[in-house]
């Protein structure tokens, strides 16, 4: 299975802070910045981005599981349609 | 994403002196006159703005090469994590320079160019010989690894060379070709009558400048002018609807002084004294530039959306309200059409 490796040009930073009350779905969390790209993310996005780096689907399945009340295929899911957009934006690419 | 409030400027325009060797009829800053930051206190204000979560600062002044301290002062910034890139006029960048500046953490030099021929960007710039530096530049950049580009503010001595333009920018192997708008500041101001397009002229250029932006393969042609919506060539991948100033980027002084950009002479916080992120929060200027009225012919425009008025710099320089329509704006297209 393919590692998914962060285009090393991509500039990011929290937009709140981590002791911030837990944001909902909409709150800009975190951007990312790339050249004429940014693309903004909310909690759980800017979690992935920070520990995708070096990782397959499958191993982030299994770290973000016991975080999230829901089950592994939508799980899944989530984290590959969020993966897909980075990889458009050529946040990310796979090795 | 266009009304996300970001906490920081992504960038920031830093123009760290005030002098310069030439004497550009365009020129914004000759004007200013006041003391520049000395270096102990400039880089204690490069390290709040790291802090604050800027990615990026794009060094001009003046000339940037007249600091003595450039070096320092970018390879500091670049410890700090920012990255690091300036506007020069090219006269100082000789194969040395060139190294030395890769060697400081620039990771994209622009050179100012005017126009393709020597003899009219020379008395231009008022000095002979400045055309030739500026291309020599060019080559010592590239060939010490450094990305480039050249900068073009568009007036009357240009706007009808887009072809021996671009065809300069190719031969010199630039990735990137600016095409500045006019922003009737600083001495633009005081020779607008003489270097200004009138708004028809305004929507010439842009038409051929968007048909070469689309043919020329290699070359990225950049246009920052909001107005450019009329032709609906605003770029889908365009990161804020309207001006970038204040949204995503900020400008500096070199005394310190915040202004929403270059072109904006209201000062709204010093660096020095200041916190970046309370001013970038709180500022009332900024606050109007981001939440922008449409007045007179803007209000049935049905590009508001995209183009949000045009250039804030601009309308405000010459109506003396930046809700103004952009007073280069050739028309305006009305909604439902
Ligand atoms: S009328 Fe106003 S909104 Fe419409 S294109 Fe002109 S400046 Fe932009």
């Amino acid at each position: 299975m393919p590692k998914i490796m962060h285009n090393p040009d991509v500039l990011w930073r929290r937009e709140t802070e981590v002791t911030d009350p837990v944001s909902d779905d909409e709150t800009v969390a975190g951007i990312l910045f790339s050249g004429g790209s940014m693309l903004s993310l909310n909690e759980f996005a800017l979690e992935i981005w920070q520990i995708c780096d070096g990782k397959t689907l499958e191993e982030l399945v299994v770290s973000l599981m016991p975080e999230f009340d829901i089950d592994e295929e939508t799980l899944r899911l989530d984290i590959r349609e969020f993966l897909d957009s980075l990889s458009q934006k050529g946040f990310i690419r796979y090795e | 994403m266009s009304n996300i409030q970001l906490k920081a400027p992504l960038t920031i325009n830093w123009a760290i002196n005030n002098n310069c060797n030439f004497a550009c009829s365009h020129c914004y800053s000759r004007e200013d006159t006041h003391d520049d930051l000395s270096r102990d206190v400039l880089l204690a204000c490069l390290e709040k703005v790291a802090k604050a979560g800027v990615f990026s600062i794009n060094f001009g002044g003046g000339e940037p090469l007249l600091r003595s301290d450039l070096l320092e002062i970018s390879a500091f910034s670049s410890s700090l994590g920012l990255k690091v890139s300036m506007n020069s006029n090219g006269w100082f960048i000789d194969e040395n320079m060139a190294v030395s500046l890769k060697k400081a953490g620039f990771t994209k030099v622009g050179i100012s160019i005017d126009s393709h021929i020597p003899e009219v960007h020379d008395k231009f710039r008022g000095v002979p010989g400045s055309h030739a530096r500026a291309l020599a530049a060019l080559m010592h950049l590239k060939a010490a690894g450094i990305n480039t580009s050249i900068s073009t503010v568009i007036c009357r001595i240009n706007s009808e060379t887009i072809d021996e333009l671009v065809a300069m920018a190719l031969a010199a192997g630039v990735s990137q070709l600016n095409f500045h708008n006019f922003k009737c500041s600083g001495l633009g101001m005081s020779n607008k009558d003489e270097l200004d397009l009138t708004p028809d002229e305004w929507k010439v250029f842009y038409k051929d400048a968007i048909a070469a932006k689309h043919s020329v393969k290699d070359l990225d042609i950049s246009l920052d002018d909001p107005i450019i919506a009329l032709l609906d060539a605003r770029d889908a991948g365009t990161l804020v609807k309207g001006s970038v100033c204040g949204k995503l980027s900020l400008n500096i002084k070199a005394n310190g002084d915040m202004t929403p950009c270059g072109f904006i002479p209201i000062v709204i916080g010093n660096i020095v004294s200041d916190d970046l992120q309370q001013v970038w929060k709180d500022s009332d200027i900024l606050d109007r530039m981001r939440n922008k009225q449409p007045t007179g012919k803007c209000s049935g425009c049905s590009k508001y959306e995209d183009c949000l008025g045009g250039c804030t710099a601009r309308a405000l320089a010459l109506t003396g309200d930046m809700n103004n329509p952009d007073p280069h704006c050739w028309g305006s297209e009305t909604k439902g059409e």
